[in-house]
């Protein structure tokens, strides 16, 4: 029962836009089973980081590893073929389609001999996957545009379950959301988990990835700047490391774990 | 559904469809004729016309809304009488709840929480929840009657004040009851989680028909509710039952109550996860249920010893109370015969010995929904005194 080796790994990964340096040297693991929360001030490299590990931007050096796999750099298919799969901050959903649709938009089932669409593959699929996340959803066959904030964002978790993922990269889900819809998705999160997968949470609020992570990685000016077991991590101590108060030496290593 | 009628008759399709719409009302708290109809599958007519009869038997309300700028009618279930609110505070996560004066839960919704989360901040956002859900039902806040709010230690009775430091840092000191009472102008009144467990069982559950219950808790932290007579026994500052505080080793780890060696610092979430980290790394709660459930010995011995651990407290205190029945719930007891088994033997080896032989000690019906039932269960006992 000794945790085994991380599903994810980030190694030493630099990303510079012309003079701006995003990310220097960051190091990042994910295990299965495992919430791993990203958090930091603004530009301090989390959405750059999560843009590398979804294969969407090359880095300038560095590696992204899951199961031992090199992620192809630039190659957001085949990051998706390794097994992340990413839910970026605008979701990237069509309102004017229903959440089946909207599921299966580009990977749908086709019917018996390739004809047509297997509608009702579809929807059972979909009521299965926001079963397991405990979503409530009323109907799967509800445009996108009667859906709340908060019913969007499971639409596009859900949508990360269709391809079995191994680890499932979340941008700031909760941000702007209401209480009631927060912790929607923050059981969501929890259900992840449950399911085995490992879950990459990059966050603004404190409050939420206390409540669902695992470990929080801080970082800050693209590097890392501690890292914490959630049970034990204290408000003052995160923050003190999110606004640079506490520093890590350079090039310590984070997370080693057993 | 007593006369069942001929399978594959109009009646009986008419039957299951009344019985599907009456369901994912339930489930979703109000729904729009048009989402009923996706959500159950039933033709929109069909649903119209079923919305209409069970509106006639007072069984479901309907309201006018909007859904994306068209009009809609809202079905919601009837509440003549008024709602009530549950809230449970643990120490990580918080329940809501909203149910009618028939303890029918009409809407509820669970959010994690942080450790040592803030008094204010989780009130605040318990008081947006409560007001969320009434929005979800289209309720107003004057038809909730009144909230009840379940604490995870021993609190006043007339403030929800907690009388033991250490329970939840940060939340001592502070009239809880009239604070959340104040942010949502409602009567509000709070009792410690394993007393509001114990009424649930008793009004719903498991201890229905007993008079003298032991309810043992067992959960972050282990407590019991002891109703005696039908009643909650609550005792000087709310601290009967408290077991998690009963000595099980003087020389023992310094408890967070400030005394040593308190059953507590043996069986409590912190504890048992603490004693797998270095076998099994970091584990939550659900995790060692889940791993104990699939047969991992480690995790299932962990839950043995502590059942047999409370199982002795819980011994001496049958012996003291002569309980009709012991009922045991809590996250934890969600474990099984893994860990009920050596509590029940436990307590056996060390209550007294009877004619009528062994106290039952039994795991509660209502499983982790025992102590936000007890919180409505107090809020809707509260008012039928106010009405009377």
């Amino acid at each position: 029962m000794i945790r085994s080796q991380p599903v994810l790994s980030a190694r030493a990964v630099h990303k510079s836009f012309g003079p701006v340096q995003a990310l220097d040297g960051v190091d990042l693991d994910v295990h299965a089973h495992e919430v791993v929360a990203l958090v930091g001030d603004n530009a301090a490299g989390k959405s750059t980081l999560a843009k590398v590990v979804a294969g969407v931007l090359t880095p300038d050096a560095g590696t992204v590893t899951v199961d031992g796999n090199p992620v192809p750099p630039g190659s957001p298919a085949s990051a998706r073929a390794l097994g992340v799969a990413t839910v970026f901050q605008d979701l990237a959903l069509a309102e004017n389609l229903d959440v089946v649709q909207n599921l299966f938009l580009g990977q749908e089932i086709s019917g018996k001999g390739g004809l047509g669409l297997d509608e009702a593959a579809m929807e059972n699929r979909a009521r299965e996957i926001l079963e397991s996340l405990t979503s409530r959803i009323p109907s799967v066959r509800t445009p996108l545009s009667a859906l709340s904030a908060g019913q969007r964002q499971t639409v596009a978790i859900a949508r990360t379950q269709l391809g079995s993922p191994k680890v499932v990269v979340l941008d700031e889900p909760t941000a702007s959301l209401s209480v009631a819809q927060t912790a929607e998705v923050l059981t969501h999160i929890q259900s992840l988990r449950d399911l085995g997968h490992g879950v990459i949470l990059i966050s603004h609020s404190l409050s939420d990835v206390l409540a669902v992570a695992d470990r929080v990685e801080v970082l800050r000016h693209g590097r890392n700047n501690g890292s914490f077991a959630a049970g034990e991590a204290s408000h003052e101590a995160v923050v003190a490391a999110i606004t640079g108060a506490t520093r890590l030496p350079r090039r310590a290593t984070p997370s080693s774990r057993p | 559904m007593q006369r069942s009628p001929t399978p594959g008759s109009a009646t009986s399709m008419r039957e299951a469809n009344r019985a599907r719409i009456v369901d994912a009302v339930k489930r979703y708290g109000g729904l729009t004729q048009v989402e009923l109809a996706a959500a159950t599958g039933v033709s929109t007519a069909t649903v119209s016309t079923i919305v209409r009869e069970l509106l006639a038997a007072g069984v479901v309300e309907t309201h006018s809304t909007s859904r994306s700028g068209r009009r809609a009618t809202r079905v919601t279930m009837a509440r003549q009488l008024g709602l009530v609110a549950g809230v449970q505070v643990g120490p990580r996560a918080l329940r809501v709840a909203l149910s009618d004066l028939a303890l029918d839960v009409v809407a509820d919704q669970f959010l994690p929480l942080p450790p040592d989360h803030r008094v204010d901040t989780t009130l605040d956002r318990a008081a947006l929840l409560v007001m969320d859900l009434l929005d979800q039902v289209g309720a107003d806040v004057e038809e909730l009657l009144a909230l009840g709010l379940a604490l995870p230690a021993p609190v006043e009775a007339a403030t929800a004040e907690l009388t033991v430091r250490g329970a939840m840092r940060g939340w001592e000191d502070a009239e809880l009851a009239p604070v959340l009472s104040r942010r949502i102008s409602r009567p509000v009144h709070g009792d410690k989680d394993a007393n509001l467990g114990a009424i649930a069982e008793h009004d719903l559950g498991a201890a229905r028909g007993l008079r003298d219950v032991v309810y043992v808790r067992i959960g972050h932290t282990t407590s019991a509710g002891l109703l005696i007579g039908g009643h909650v026994h609550r005792g000087r500052a709310g601290t009967a039952g408290e077991i998690g505080h009963v000595q099980v080793d003087p020389a023992g780890p310094v408890c967070r109550c400030g005394n040593r060696g308190c059953l507590d610092t043996v069986v409590s979430a912190p504890a048992l996860l603490g004693m797998l980290r270095a076998s099994h790394g970091d584990l939550t709660v659900h995790d060692l249920l889940s791993h104990a459930a699939d047969g991992d010995p480690g995790c299932r011995r962990i839950l043995a010893d502590a059942g047999r651990a409370v199982g002795q407290a819980v011994g001496d205190l049958v012996t003291a109370l002569g309980p009709e029945s012991v009922v045991v719930g809590g996250e934890l007891a969600a474990a099984g015969g893994v860990l009920l088994d050596p509590l029940r033997e436990a307590v056996t080896a060390r209550a007294v010995p009877t004619v009528r032989g062994a106290v039952p000690v039994v795991p509660g019906e209502l499983g982790d929904r025992a102590d936000i039932l007890g919180a409505l269960a107090l809020a809707r006992r509260k008012t039928q005194i106010e009405l009377a």
